[in-house]
């Protein structure tokens, strides 16, 4: 019976997040609760990807934010220098750098497990950093680009704020049902198997280094669209875009919202974005409530979010 | 390069190199004992910086800061490690997120308590002049980094050697479930090893601040740097600690001299030479922890 | 029993660790379709003579042939793709998985691991099951690994090797820490297996030994000292020597 009504209330969902600024226009016209909503949302598409990797394939990145910086300089560079404005050219001028950065990392550190590839992938992400602090004439240094203009989607015109939500909000719909169909198609089950059991996957013939390999590019690439959105909506990149506090909000909304779910690094970036947009103008200590936040999740509830709603639900229909 | 920059190129290398080791001796060790990387190293290096800064404006002392700033870092890795780390044991991973937790809060309250200004410290009276060398002058301060880095080294090494403490230790990282088999006391073992991790973290921070001053992102540079050092030289042995330094230290001096602005990219060739050849560091073990 | 060369060639194959010398000069044949038990005394380098086999262990010395390739220097999942398929002496099953879901990431290594559409074929499931209920696990396909008794488990182990179709199969102490009935299951199980698999295995229970093996290789300290039929290594003074006290030879 149930499964009857989750592709209608999806569709009714999806359409009601994509229309969220038409139909909020009359109580909200500052558009405050839009501007954090689009940025809840490429984080949400940023935490996906990553979860891909941490959750699904067991490669905790903390390096995650280099393919993120990637594609946000990536877009922004086309943009401003050299004069490229139409949206699936710089799009994809996004995925394909951070691809080409994925692959150059992902080959170094791909044959090394757990808490060794953690500290490899954070370590080649912040040479990626100090790259961009200092590659000045490509990147603006440690002033970023700044003033970037927004794209052209055929004849429309993406710099009004509600389109561009839309284009985000689309965009964050397209990247669910991406990774909905990777995690349940058999390469993720190959992942899964590789997570749980990387020896005897090897063992059954599989070329682990190299599955790990293609997720690590997956993921780098969806992290480069997130960018590229990120550096279109905020009309801003800086090296901060590709720095390990970066990585680090994105880990941290994957634990807490819930790793290996579809829903838990979505949560993940509600909760991360509301401490740090709505929460520190209240209380000035973002970093402490989210660093005391991953803590306890760690310590308390490792599923996250997601399995805290999920062993309460069980508990009920007991 | 003149043969008197080339030297004093040198010096500044084997100085860095030596805060290096002090800095990375401390992660290499917890790694090797208790397979955690402690991502709060930097934090703590960090804390370790400050709390000098503010045991000086008390004082007036250098050296009473280079004293109660590692011991009160020490004190503080005693109550984290039983606190938090020891509920996991086991947990590898997730302890080592658990330090990233740790990292947010300690280096987000040393900004709320000392603020995000950039600040410095001033080298102890008797140091802060220039010894002449080779026909240059040369920062007496420097100096006494290299000289401490020596004495630690050579420190560490013998009780690394010769004490019982330092043989519990060898043994805890060859085996630590089987040390604890054998009857030793390791969750006494372990809170001592993360506090001395810790304590040589605020030491380095100590040591390092007049020469490179307090600012936000110290942590990060210092996590990063401890990092190559252990992940080049081999992690959790401190053979590796002083190979690692060794290596880096001049590489990343003479680095920033010739390629200025990609300097770190020499560090990244080196770090990616080592990976490929040698997966495990110059000189480390195998260790598959999860 | 085919051509005369042998399937699997091993040639003076040696591995040490540190000062110990887990393989010395070991060498041995197997003819294609032969059953050939491997075992001796704990210690004896039997384990990392497989470790060796399937590639996860690199030998200091030596080689090792299959249908005449020199795979010396491949890495286990080419092994594997060649069809050597091992069971592990302690299970190495992907635990939260269902038994099913296990033994079907055996069958879908063969078709590649790229596939971005589509459940499992029908083809798959089907093969998976009937496999399954070949060695005794009917009803239990859904249950996760971890949730399967240590007999099942070894039951889902094998059926997890034999799944990857293999022309080799490497049985690493196949009864390890079974009851007698569930050890004669399983020993009839691999008794049945089809002639085109050739099967090495590692046992240290002699009732199984003498029942499938057609030739037993003895090793001791890294050597093989003893190399027969059943019969000829049961009657061989020095394996009885090494054995005594250990293994009650009926």
């Amino acid at each position: 019976m149930r499964r009857v009504f989750i592709w209608p209330a999806a569709a009714i969902g999806a359409a009601a997040l994509v229309t969220f600024p038409y139909w909020t226009a009359e109580w909200e016209s500052s558009r405050f609760a839009t501007t954090v909503l689009r940025d809840i949302l490429v984080f949400a598409i940023f935490a996906l990807s990553l979860d891909l990797l941490v959750g699904r394939g067991g490669m905790p990145s903390l390096g995650h934010a280099a393919f993120f910086g990637a594609g946000a300089y990536a877009a922004g560079v086309a943009t401003q220098r050299l004069g490229t404005d139409q949206l699936p050219l710089t799009l994809g001028a996004a995925a394909l750098v951070a691809a080409a950065l994925a692959l150059l990392i992902g080959t170094l550190v791909v044959r090394s497990e757990g808490i060794f590839f953690l500290m490899l992938t954070l370590a080649f992400a912040q040479i990626v950093f100090a790259i961009a602090f200092q590659w000045t004439s490509v990147t603006g240094g440690s002033n970023g680009l700044a003033g970037i203009a927004r794209p052209f989607l055929g004849g429309i015109d993406l710099n009004p704020p509600d389109r561009m939500y839309v284009l985000v909000s689309a965009t964050f719909l397209a990247v669910v049902l991406l990774v909905r169909a990777v995690a349940g198609s058999p390469y993720g089950r190959v992942l899964v198997g590789i997570r749980e059991n990387e020896r005897r996957m090897r063992a059954l013939g599989y070329d682990t280094a190299r599955i790990r390999l293609s997720a690590f590019v997956l993921a780098g690439s969806i992290a480069g669209i997130a960018g590229a959105l990120s550096a279109y909506s905020l009309r801003f990149v800086s090296a901060q875009d590709v720095g390990i506090g970066t990585s680090i909000r994105a880990f941290v909304m994957v634990l807490v919202g819930g790793a290996g779910t579809l829903a838990g690094p979505v949560i993940g970036a509600a909760v991360v974005l509301y401490v740090e947009r709505i929460l520190s103008s209240a209380v000035p200590v973002a970093e402490t409530v989210l660093g005391l936040l991953f803590v306890a999740f760690v310590l308390l509830a490792r599923q996250g979010i997601v399995g805290i709603g999920g062993a309460a639900w069980a508990r009920m229909r007991r | 390069m003149s043969s008197e920059l080339l030297f004093q190129q040198a010096l500044n290398g084997l100085s860095f190199g030596a805060l290096l080791f002090i800095l990375a001796a401390g992660l290499s060790l917890v790694f090797g004992m208790m397979d955690v990387v402690n991502l709060a190293h930097g934090a703590f290096y960090m804390l370790g910086a400050y709390l000098a800064l503010s045991v000086v404006q008390l004082t007036g002392s250098f050296w009473v800061a280079m004293l109660a700033a590692p011991l009160a870092l020490g004190l503080l890795g005693l109550i984290l490690e039983p606190l938090l780390l020891r509920r996991l044991r086991g947990r590898h991973l997730d302890q080592v997120l658990l330090t990233i937790g740790v990292s947010l809060i300690v280096v987000d309250q040393i900004g709320v308590v000392w603020g995000r200004e950039v600040r410095s410290l001033a080298a102890p009276a008797g140091l802060d002049g220039s010894v002449a060398l080779f026909g240059g002058d040369y920062p007496a301060y420097r100096l006494f980094v290299i000289g401490l880095g020596i004495a630690l080294a050579a420190v560490v090494t013998l009780v690394y050697r010769r004490t019982a403490l330092g043989m519990h230790i060898r043994a805890g990282v060859e085996d630590a479930q089987m040390l604890g088999a054998l009857g030793v006391d390791i969750d006494r073992l372990f809170a001592l090893t993360f506090a001395a991790g810790a304590a040589l973290a605020g030491l380095a921070g100590v040591v390092a601040a007049p020469v490179f001053g307090l600012q936000p992102g110290m942590d990060v540079d210092a996590l990063l740097y401890s990092l190559v050092v252990v992940v080049v030289g081999g992690l959790g042995t401190l053979g590796g600690a002083v190979v690692g330094s060794v290596l880096i230290g001049p590489a990343d001096t003479f680095g920033k001299v010739l390629f200025q602005e990609f300097a770190l990219a020499v560090i990244f060739a080196i770090v990616a030479l080592v990976l490929l050849l040698r997966p495990t560091g110059l000189l480390g073990r195998i260790r598959i922890a999860r | 029993m085919g051509s005369d060369a042998p399937l699997i060639e091993v040639h003076e194959l040696s591995r040490s660790f540190g000062g110990i010398r887990a393989l010395d000069s070991v060498s041995f044949a197997v003819q294609s379709g032969e059953r050939r038990a491997v075992i001796g005394p704990n210690g004896a380098g039997k384990t990392t003579l497989f470790n060796v086999l399937t590639g996860e262990i690199a030998p200091s010395g030596g080689s090792v042939r299959v249908a005449g390739d020199d795979i010396t220097r491949l890495r286990p999942w080419q092994r594997a793709r060649r069809g050597i398929a091992r069971m592990y002496q302690r299970n190495e099953l992907f635990a939260p998985l269902a038994a099913r879901e296990n033994v079907a990431l055996a069958v879908s290594a063969r078709a590649g691991p790229y596939r971005f559409v589509g459940t499992p074929s029908p083809a798959e499931s089907a093969f998976a099951d009937e496999l399954l209920t070949r060695v005794g696990l009917a009803g239990r396909e859904g249950v996760p690994a971890r949730a399967l008794s240590h007999g099942e488990r070894r039951q889902l182990e094998l059926a997890v090797a034999l799944a990857q179709n293999p022309r080799v199969l490497l049985l690493d102490e196949p009864t390890a820490g079974m009851s007698p009935a569930e050890t004669a299951r399983i020993t009839e199980l691999i008794a049945g297996l089809d002639r085109t698999l050739t099967i090495v295995i590692v046992e240290h229970d002699m009732d199984v030994v003498f029942r499938l093996a057609d030739r037993v290789s003895v090793l001791h300290e890294g050597r093989v000292i003893a190399d027969g039929t059943a019969a000829d290594v049961r009657g061989d003074t020095r394996v009885n020597e090494v054995y005594l006290g250990k293994v009650v030879v009926r």
